[in-house]
């Protein structure tokens, strides 16, 4: 089943020299900055009360309820192995369409959307030492003063659904 | 060969029409079989067909005209007394209508297939010898088929046609008029359709993307929310009372109370009346049973009777959807199983004739369908036997069973009491259909049964699966709910009552010994509470199993509106969906089914 479902994505086409303009969303996570495709993101929230769902991977927080629709909530420090934080002012829930579905990802800040030109995608370095899953990652936006990581969720979930369903 | 009809909507209310009509038709021709002298029916029928005919006419679909034609003539001559209704009579004519309704099925399909329908009109045509007109008409209507080849390729469409034969295949058209009652004879001695027939047909037609709906449902839901809608007035007055400071806050809070109060009572009233449209008459699945309960008897060589009470009561679309298909299996499962053949039954000094009865009534919140026979009842040591024969079960396991467990048996995969599996059963799929099933649908199943006397299959199935009544229980600190409908009982207990059998906790209770399963365990929660003696039971049953969830505390009963996880949680364990709480909050649905079956394991491995 999860075969099924990872889809030729269109960042990956995007890191070809298109030059063509994209727009990100970038939020931070333990100091680095990362992006996603703005069109994906569906909304940004505030922590709401959130619902344990027992027997789940460590990195499901669990499910929140969106104006009347139960959605999963992804901890992304947890997701990606970094130390956990308390949750802050700062701290945010952005809610993404992840292969159809709503899905909400808590990271530690949202800054801005930002706006880069497909060219300025450079493959990941082949070691990356934060210990995120290289799959996930379409790609690194290397400009002046910032280095920002392009992540692809659509590639981390159809993992991470395999994960899932192989241990229960 | 597409349908050429220029008339959608005319084409709709045809087959909707149709599709009714024949429904009811398989029904009456039962009937008639038993009353063959009731000139009511008889007329019904006649009219039934004839309807059919006529719009089919009209509409230009010819195979179809030609079957139903010579059916109504048929018919016809039953109806003046020209002929006497015979079982053989009445196959023939339940062969026409299995053809006449692939052939409208065909037609719903978009497609109409060229298809053998000579075979089943042959046989129709002896029994109109004596009317001089008839024999002279098939050769007048009947261009030579060349459908012979065509319908192997529809076959699994066609369930209800019989296999073409070409050594049986009659004459060609044209020399059929003197030729016709000679040959048909033989045909009409083959055996009745084939089985399986029964299903095909009838479940094709049925339709389930339209509603009918009463008018007076519609006018009451109209009123309804008529009254919503005063109630939403009053609510944005009262706010502008509280806002513009013409009401204090004492006087606000009461008249909201009041509101409140209307509010939840039109709310309720008109989820009531959305769940009503929602529901249908368990007639619909009950209706195609007297048919196949008739050929099953048939080739089995039983005699049975079948009585069926409470096919008015009303539940879910989506639940008789699904009931369907168990419910032949259980059926099956009793002609076979369960009732003996006559000579049998007389050696037993029972009446020839066994008796199966199927039974619909409500209870609360559930339906209960109940299919008992006067057979000879389950045979648990012939059963435990064949379990260990088939390596389901050892030994040991079955000295350790109590009569329950031994009935749960049959339910096995693979289970079986026949050496050979015939067309019928054998195969040891059929029960474990109905288990599946009953489980999907959240119902339990319950078996009574005594040797020699008959048994009973009880079917206990929520009404609706969109909102259940669940009961609220909290698990230290963390609300769970638990679907109402596999909730037995709750009790309050001492945990120093608690015995422990091999690692797995039990109560226990009256005269059972009840499986616990501690909730904090298998959903690890956090302990947040003192650690108190007393503690909550909750004993909920799926299908015919029974264990008890240990609780911190309940509270309470409520109605929730089932949210499904999400295709990404969609398969945690012990966890059937979730609903949202009065204040806002996510409360996950416990899954009984999940509890009782891996749920022993699972705090018995900690």
């Amino acid at each position: 089943m999860s075969n099924a479902l990872v889809p030729m994505n269109s960042n990956e086409a995007r890191t070809g020299d298109h030059g063509e303009l994209i727009q990100l969303v970038s939020f931070s996570l333990d100091n680095e900055e990362y992006g996603v495709d703005v069109l994906k993101v569906r909304e940004i929230i505030r922590m709401p009360s959130i619902t344990r769902v027992p027997n789940t991977p460590h990195y499901v927080e669990g499910v929140i309820n969106l104006r009347g629709k139960v959605i999963p909530i992804i901890n992304m420090r947890r997701r990606f192995g970094l130390c956990e934080l308390e949750y802050d002012k700062q701290t945010r829930i952005m809610v993404m369409d992840v292969e159809g579905e709503l899905m909400g990802f808590i990271v530690d800040a949202v800054s801005e959307v930002i706006r880069i030109s497909s060219s300025e995608i450079q493959p990941s370095p082949a070691v990356v030492t934060s210990g995120i899953d290289q799959e996930c990652i379409a790609g690194v936006i290397n400009q002046a003063e910032r280095l920002l990581v392009l992540l692809d969720l659509q590639k981390m979930f159809s993992q991470d659904e395999r994960q899932l369903f192989g241990n229960l | 060969m597409p349908i050429d009809c220029e008339d959608q909507e005319l084409l709709e209310g045809f087959l909707a029409e149709t599709t009714e009509l024949l429904e009811k038709l398989d029904d009456d021709l039962i009937a008639l079989e038993k009353a063959s002298d009731d000139p009511e029916l008889m007329n019904r029928i006649f009219r039934s067909i004839h309807t059919v005919k006529g719009a089919s006419s009209f509409l230009g679909f010819d195979l179809l005209v030609r079957v139903t034609h010579k059916t109504e003539d048929v018919l016809n001559r039953l109806r003046k007394g020209e002929l006497q209704l015979t079982s053989e009579i009445m196959d023939v004519v339940l062969e026409a209508t299995d053809l006449v309704k692939t052939l409208v099925a065909d037609i719903k399909g978009g497609e109409i297939v060229d298809r053998e329908i000579n075979e089943t009109i042959n046989k129709l045509i002896p029994l109109l010898t004596e009317q001089p007109a008839a024999p002279a008409q098939p050769a007048a209507e009947t261009p030579p088929p060349a459908a012979a080849e065509d319908a192997p390729a529809s076959a699994e469409t066609a369930a209800p046609q019989p296999e073409q034969k070409p050594a049986q295949e009659p004459p060609p058209a044209a020399a059929m008029p003197p030729a016709a009652p000679r040959p048909a004879p033989e045909a009409a001695k083959k055996p009745a359709p084939p089985k399986g027939g029964e299903k095909g047909g009838g479940d094709d037609l049925s339709d389930n993307t339209t509603v009918r709906v009463d008018v007076k449902r519609l006018d009451d839901l109209m009123n309804q929310v008529g009254e919503l809608v005063l109630e939403r007035n009053r609510m944005i007055q009262l706010n502008q009372d509280l806002q513009g400071g013409t009401s204090d806050h004492i006087l606000f809070s009461e008249e909201f109370g009041k509101l409140a109060k209307r509010m939840s009572f039109v709310t309720s009233e008109l989820q009531m009346q959305v769940l009503k449209m929602r529901m249908i008459p368990v007639e619909k699945v009950f209706k195609k049973f007297p048919r196949i309960v008739r050929s099953l008897a048939r080739d089995l060589g039983k005699e049975v009777d079948l009585q069926i009470f409470g096919e008015e009561t009303e539940l879910d679309r989506s639940v008789v959807d699904e009931i369907g298909d168990p419910l032949i299996h259980l059926i099956r499962n009793a002609m076979d199983h369960g009732l003996e053949t006559p000579d049998d039954r007389i050696a037993a000094g029972k009446q020839r004739t066994g008796t199966l009865i199927l039974a619909a009534i409500h209870e609360g919140n559930s339906i209960i369908i109940s299919i008992k026979d006067d057979g000879r009842g389950i045979d648990t040591d012939r059963v435990g036997r064949k379990a260990i024969e088939k390596g389901l079960i050892t030994e040991d396991q079955l000295a350790a069973m109590s009569q329950r467990e031994m009935f749960d048996l049959i339910f096995l995969p693979g289970f079986s009491t026949k050496d050979q599996a015939s067309d019928l059963s054998g195969r040891g799929v059929g029960m474990d259909v109905v288990k599946t099933n009953i489980k999907k649908l959240n119902g339990l199943i319950e078996i009574k049964s005594e040797k020699g006397m008959g048994s009973e299959f009880i079917l206990r199935l929520p009404l609706t699966l969109a909102i259940i009544q669940s009961l609220l229980v909290e698990v230290e600190g963390e609300i769970y709910s638990i679907p109402l409908a596999s909730v037995l009982e709750t009790l309050r207990v001492d945990q120093r009552e608690f015995h422990v059998i091999g690692g797995q906790e039990v109560l226990k209770l009256r005269d059972m010994v009840l499986p616990l399963v501690r909730l904090e365990q298998v959903f690890n929660v956090k302990r947040c509470h003192e650690q108190d003696n007393f503690c909550y039971i909750v004993v909920i049953g799926s299908a015919d199993k029974r264990v008890g969830l240990v609780v911190t505390r309940l509270v309470g009963q409520q109605e929730v509106a089932i949210k499904s996880l999400g295709k990404y949680l969609a398969n945690v364990t012990g966890i059937a969906g979730s609903t949202i709480l009065g204040d806002g909050r996510v409360a996950l649905i416990v899954d009984p089914v999940g509890m009782v079956d891996g749920g022993e394991g699972t705090s018995g491995a900690r």
